[in-house]
């Protein structure tokens, strides 16, 4: 087991260099560059050759890229051109306030999924079941910043409950009641979709394991029937799930792009998205290096957690 | 567990997490909130050119000369008075005595010297300290900066140019103090320390910049105590939280909210033109907008007033020409092409194209100043069918637009121009003197009259205004004949604000300036 752990962490080296190398190849290779884009429609060619002369941008790729990623491989991502501050610190201080939308979200969607799977596979065809089938239908389809925009009309404009936007109050604030103020709408938005999915997953999967001859058995053998349910049921469906929620976790991430604008949340998607816009290379590319990581992580922790759930799987 | 059970806690779920959730609360007294359309990227206004990073950067440094809060007209700021030497070459300013920066440095000769010269001194200590992306841009031109006293300081040209007063009310020409450039370095930009009437407080990363008063502020006492200012990107947000109480102030409000907000009780809307310009270039070197009646055609096939009225929706106003109507450059007698799509196919016929013709426009899909780009350009090339002409859009990001540009391969192109200052050689001579044809420059249409050329020159070599305005005069006539642009608009910049904000005026150069504000 901990060699297995300490072979996909090494790993992570591999693939993080290989995302580094497809993320600085697409931004370096795409039409437009930062020095361009500062200056903006009133350009001259001297100001563009000077700046990009400053920018370093001016050197052959590969030399631009070993320089970058030997400073990566020290811990420095460099300075954003634009903001002219450490990547590394902004990413991070960023990244935490992405941690807490996406974490949210995916609490809300596996938990809520899970719930609304399981009753709607133990009442099947119930009014429950079928609500939970045209909602999921409708939570899947909804675009995030239509979804977002509609919460946002609805409980802040008319209802005056929760905040439209940010993560504290613009003044003072600074507790967890804030804090949770201004998480809900953007989870809830972010965890829509997700939920919805793994809600039907749950559902699918419940209903084959329910009709199984071991449930008939522990039915037989007068189980009560929540304990038929969750510990001889659910306990089996988790696998596949838990497959879809490490997948979801991915997709939540970057959903937070949208939900971020949305909802001004001062998260790594909304500086990524804006680093994009201003050819901001070292700024996008250290948001994409720490996303994937997370990602990258996100899966080992999967793949451990199916050893835990079911005992026949083992990893050599 | 029953569905009734389920449904009745996810209701109590539902309770709770709204009890937890604290009521919208009201701002401390004192406090303004300002909603960005995006967050500032640095705060040292040389280092940057974006208007939101202008907007909050320039509360907190200021220049040698500034405009008043209505006009573009150059007045004294940190300079009380300046002389120009005869031959236009030496501007000698006389800096106003006892201004100190925030962090008490005083102002002096010596810190205007350190601020110009950082940024064109590659010897200077502070030049590596920055990236200034239009030093050369606005002072190219100044050979040196020379401190002739503690309040006396001088700056030498390399030839004389008539607006470089305007020049100096830039961003990039702001005061900073030379104690805080040293002390941060390359962080400088996160701690800027200028003499402006508010002075940097804190930066919570993509949440607000806070800006306390200057209680010292040498030009009158701020009412506020502080600016608060939130960068909320989605506009429906940003509508949101200022109907709600949680921003007192928004610019850059879409044109779609504008009837909505005029009829709400508790918010004032406010419009301003702002010294800017839209127009749809055509390449005036390639086949057929070589020929200028061709070009005269388009001018008379855009129904501009559709687009200002139905795309815009009163937030541009019609142009005749790029110089802002209204000001000393301008020239009122001017005539707007109207819209007269016989006459353009007859100036089409006699131009050799009676069917009309195949062409391209390129527009990008957003941009700074661009306004609607996609909705204008599509009226666009309708009214240009009517007349035969075939326009094909092809859409751009804002950065990729801007390399294929300087291709000169355009035939039609969607641009804009925010001069930020109302004197016309910032806008003529950059877009349509043959010296600045792209690349080198940003004349994108290719235009070349050498009598226009002629004028913008001497308007540069002469310092008399009165002068200048007829040359200019002249200039915007050869414009309007050879229309090298087909001139659509300019932008009108539109704030909503809270009943209790009062004395705010929207700046024609685009600047935020909420020190004028105080709060009932």
């Amino acid at each position: 087991m901990r060699r297995y752990i300490a072979r996909r962490l090494l790993l992570l080296v591999p693939v993080l260099l290989g995302v580094s190398i497809v993320v600085f190849m697409v931004l370096h290779l795409s039409p437009g560059d930062p020095a361009e884009i500062m200056l903006g429609s009133q350009a001259t060619q001297e100001d563009l050759e000077r700046l990009r002369q400053e920018l370093g941008l001016t050197e052959p790729l590969h030399i631009q890229y070993v320089r970058w990623i030997s400073h990566v491989a020290r811990g420095d991502l460099g300075r954003s051109l634009w903001m002219r501050r450490p990547v590394l610190d902004e990413v991070l201080h960023r990244y935490k306030a992405t941690l807490v939308l996406t974490a949210s979200a995916l609490c809300l969607s596996t938990l809520g999924g899970i719930v609304l799977g399981v009753l709607s596979a133990v009442r099947r065809d119930s009014l429950l079941d079928r609500l939970s089938a045209v909602t999921s239908l409708f939570g899947a389809s909804m675009p995030v910043f239509w979804l977002g925009i509609v919460l946002m009309v609805v409980f802040s404009l008319w209802l005056r409950w929760l905040p439209a936007s940010g993560m504290w109050a613009p003044y003072g604030g600074g507790d967890l009641g804030d804090l949770a103020a201004h998480l809900v709408l953007p989870a809830v938005t972010l965890a829509a979709a997700s939920l919805t999915i793994i809600a039907r997953l749950t559902r699918s999967t419940m209903l084959d394991i329910l009709s199984q001859d071991y449930i008939r058995t522990a039915r037989a053998k007068g189980l009560v029937e929540g304990r038929v349910v969750f510990r001889h049921g659910l306990k089996n469906a988790l696998i596949p799930i838990i497959t879809v929620v490490g997948v979801q976790a991915g997709y939540l991430l970057g959903g937070a792009v949208l939900t971020e604008t949305v909802f001004a949340w001062p998260g790594v998607g909304l500086l990524m998205v804006q680093g994009i816009l201003a050819r901001d290379f070292p700024l996008v590319q250290g948001c994409v290096l720490v996303i994937a990581l997370t990602f990258v992580l996100i899966n080992l922790a999967v793949d451990l957690l199916y050893a835990y759930l079911d005992p026949r799987i083992q990893y050599e | 567990m029953t569905a009734r059970r389920a449904l009745a806690s996810i209701v109590t779920l539902a309770l709770a997490l709204s009890l937890l959730a604290a009521p919208i609360q009201a701002q401390p007294a004192g406090t303004l909130l300002v909603g960005l359309v995006a967050e500032p990227v640095n705060l040292d206004p040389a280092q940057v050119t974006d208007l939101n990073s202008n907007r909050v950067g320039r509360r907190i440094v200021e220049g040698l000369v500034t405009f008043p809060d209505e006009s573009t007209q150059v007045v004294p700021g940190l300079a009380e008075s300046w002389t120009i030497s005869k031959d236009g070459l030496q501007y000698t300013f006389k800096l106003r005595s006892g201004v100190k920066f925030h962090d008490g440095t005083p102002l002096n000769a010596a810190a205007v010297k350190f601020s110009i010269e950082r940024q064109i001194n590659t010897e200077h200590p502070a030049y590596k300290l920055g990236k200034y992306p239009f030093a050369n841009y606005f002072f190219g031109n100044v050979k040196a900066v020379e401190a002739l006293s503690t309040e006396r300081v001088a700056f030498l040209l390399k030839e004389p140019r008539a607006s470089f007063l305007a020049v100096l009310t830039s961003g990039a020409a702001s005061i900073v103090s030379p104690t805080a450039v040293m002390k941060w370095g390359p962080d400088y930009p996160s701690h800027p320390v200028g003499t402006g009437p508010f002075r940097f407080t804190s930066w919570d990363r993509g949440q607000r910049v806070i800006l306390e008063k200057n209680s010292a502020y040498w030009k009158y006492p701020v009412k506020i105590e502080r600016v608060i200012y939130r960068p909320i990107v989605e506009d429906q947000a940003r509508l949101t939280e200022l109907l709600t109480g949680q921003l007192d102030l928004i610019v850059g409000v879409p044109a779609d909210f504008v009837g909505q907000l005029e009829k709400d009780p508790k918010v004032t809307v406010l419009k301003q033109t702002g010294a800017h310009v839209w127009y749809l270039g055509m390449n005036n070197q390639k086949k057929p907008f070589d020929d200028k009646r061709v070009r005269q055609a388009l001018n008379y096939a855009v129904n501009k007033d559709a687009i200002v009225r139905d795309v815009l929706k009163g937030t541009g106003s019609l142009s005749k020409g790029p110089v802002l109507p209204g000001t000393w450059g301008a020239d009122a007698a001017l005539k707007a092409y109207p819209y007269d799509p016989q006459r353009a196919k007859k100036l089409l016929a006699e131009a050799g194209y009676p069917n009309g013709f195949t062409t391209t426009l390129w527009v990008p899909e957003s941009g700074s100043g661009m306004q609607a780009p996609v909705a204008m350009s599509t009226v666009m090339q309708s009214n240009l069918k009517a007349v035969g002409v075939n326009v094909t859009l092809q859409t751009m990001e804002w950065g990729a637009y801007l390399t294929k540009l300087r291709s000169k391969e355009q035939d039609l192109f969607a641009l804009s121009w925010m001069a930020g200052t109302e004197d016309p050689d910032m806008v003529m001579y950059p877009l349509l003197h043959s010296s600045q044809w792209t690349p080198v420059g940003p004349n994108r249409a290719l235009y070349k009259n050498a009598r226009f050329d002629e004028l913008l020159q001497q308007a540069r070599l002469t310092t008399d205004q009165a002068k200048r305005a007829q040359l200019y005069r002249e200039a915007q006539r050869i414009l309007v004949e050879d229309a090298p642009w087909v001139f659509v608009d300019h932008e009108i910049q539109i704030a909503a604000f809270a009943k209790r904000v009062q004395g705010f005026k929207l700046h024609p150069s685009f600047d935020l300036r909420v020190e004028t504000i105080s709060l009932k």
